[in-house]
């Protein structure tokens, strides 16, 4: 599914970010992906969601080197990955079912098929009372469950997740994980980006662990919770 | 049409409808005037093609002096031998006045001022005479003959009028050179500000058309309705000119007045500024689309 071998990375003449990086992630595979501030998670993600290309090393992505690939593949690549970026990036003049669809357009999705989805997705999220309402009049809780939305609409097989509970409070970050777990289910790769280490003890799943931009895999012991009653909630996001 | 981009709060919401409006208001104006003046050279030739005029010395008395009689049909007589000379006739002594009024005034010549006879030469179809030669042929008969060929003296006006055709055709050029830079910093200056939301597009699997085809609709409606208002704005100042250029009794001065053929030209002008617009920025958002991942 995503195959990194020896992949260094820096921007521009600046010091190198990450150092030979190299690691693989199985189909249907769930991962956190931590490390300080700054030691280089969201580049990491961002190579994983061709936004860059390396300086160096090689990228694989379902089967694909992409460090070679012509750059009028890589739209058909991109449509397979979800995203759920840090800030959001939500498109503040249009409404949360126009962000959500924004994936099945630029598909080439029909209106009505479009309608009928997005609808129904954000339903699932908890944002049924919401789809005329805009990003700034939404709380970022709602934002969070929009750009959600937004990176599942288009039932992606890799979806990238950079730091999806650090605007919202703990129960709520629980929520999202749980739904996370939902996808991962049905054969969603994920990859979830957070320095939140109880929430990785908890959900007990294998760590990509960066430091210094160097990685380094970790299977941590999952912490026995009461979030059985908070996975049920998830549902109702 | 649907845009993902938030162009309403862009500067070029104003400043792109104005320049285009100022753009095509100028190249209206200029393509009128070069086909007004391409109408009056037409004009101009078709009156004197195949004509020449004979002018005798004038005599006190005008054409009713018995030795201008005799000059008059003596010159006529061998006018009319000439071959290739389809008619020759004395201008009436009316039509000399009407000649003269703008610096005599429109009061009786006095009797004894030495106008000038007059002699309308219609040559044959195709034919052309040497002025000189027919000249010296009829100073034997009548000294003081002078033989004025038109078309020599209209050939350099037409020039002029070429020339200010050429100069016209060329600010046309220029207005559209212009509109075309203006255009393209728009759609560079749109880039730059939705930069963020052009890189979520194509992370989301945007190809480069798609988001290039929501900048040249963009940029076709405000085009479009800068053109419209600027030809608005041009057909009226035509009008007004139109108006004012029918009261000036100047035979040579180009009346302003468009044919129908002319004034769908002129209506083709937004519509050609339109595509030239659309084209424009649909090339520069893909070239700098292309430098991006």
């Amino acid at each position: 599914m995503v195959r990194f071998q020896n992949v260094g990375m820096r921007y521009g003449l600046g010091p190198e970010i990450l150092h030979d990086i190299s690691f693989q992630l199985a189909p249907g595979s769930f991962h956190f992906l931590t490390g300080a501030s700054g030691a280089g998670k969201t580049t990491l993600l961002r190579l994983m969601y061709l936004a860059h290309r390396p300086s160096r090393g090689l990228i694989s992505l379902f089967g694909r080197d992409t460090t070679t690939m012509k750059r009028r593949e890589l739209p058909a690549l991109r449509r397979r990955i979800g995203v759920v970026f840090q800030d959001f990036r939500l498109i503040d003049h249009l409404t949360a079912l126009d962000n959500v669809a924004l994936p099945l357009r630029i598909a080439g999705a029909k209106k009505e098929a479009i309608g009928a989805h997005v609808s129904e997705l954000l339903s699932w999220v908890g944002l049924k009372d919401h789809i005329g309402a805009r990003p700034p009049t939404l709380s970022d809780g709602e934002k969070q469950r929009v750009a959600i939305a937004r990176a599942v609409i288009g039932r992606p097989s890799l979806l990238l997740a950079d730091e999806p509970t650090g605007s919202v409070d703990h129960e709520q970050g629980l929520r999202i994980l749980h739904l996370f777990e939902e996808l991962n289910k049905i054969g969603t790769t994920v990859v979830i980006a957070t320095h939140d280490r109880d929430l990785i003890a908890r959900f007990g799943r294998p760590v990509l662990r960066l430091v210094g931009g160097e990685l380094s895999v970790h299977r941590p012991p999952r912490v026995v919770a009461p979030s059985s009653a908070l996975a049920q909630q998830a549902g109702g996001l | 049409m649907h845009s993902d981009l938030s162009f309403d709060n862009d500067a070029s919401r104003h400043f792109v409808p104005l320049i285009v409006a100022v753009m095509v208001y100028l190249a209206t104006l200029a393509l009128a005037g070069s086909m007004s003046i391409g109408g009056a050279v037409d004009q101009w030739r078709d009156a004197v093609r195949g004509s020449m005029t004979v002018q005798l010395p004038g005599r006190p008395g005008g054409q009713t002096s018995p030795e201008a009689v005799a000059n008059i049909k003596a010159i006529t007589d061998a006018l009319l031998a000439t071959p290739g000379v389809a008619s020759a006739a004395p201008l009436p002594d009316s039509d000399i006045q009407a000649l003269l009024e703008p610096w005599l005034g429109d009061a009786d010549l006095p009797a004894d001022l030495p106008v000038p006879i007059l002699i309308d030469v219609t040559l044959d179809d195709g034919v052309s005479l040497d002025p000189k030669g027919l000249a010296q042929r009829l100073a034997v008969i009548v000294s003081g003959v002078q033989v004025n060929d038109s078309g020599a003296s209209l050939e350099r006006l037409v020039r002029l009028a070429r020339s200010v055709q050429w100069v016209a055709g060329i600010i046309v050029a220029l207005v559209g050179a212009a509109a075309t830079a203006i255009i393209i910093f728009a759609a560079r200056a749109g880039m730059s500000a939705h930069r963020k939301t052009i890189e979520l597009l194509h992370l989301i699997g945007a190809h480069d058309s798609y988001i290039a085809r929501q900048f040249q609709f963009r940029l076709l409606v405000l085009s479009l309705i800068g053109g419209v208002l600027g030809l608005v704005f041009g057909a009226v100042t035509l009008l007004v000119l139109t108006l004012l250029s029918s009261q000036v009794q100047a035979s040579l001065v180009p009346r302003l007045s468009l044919t129908a053929p002319q004034w769908a030209i002129l209506a083709m002008l937004p519509i050609l500024g339109t595509a030239v617009a659309t084209v424009t920025a649909r090339m520069t958002v893909s070239r700098s689309l292309r430098q991006s991942l």
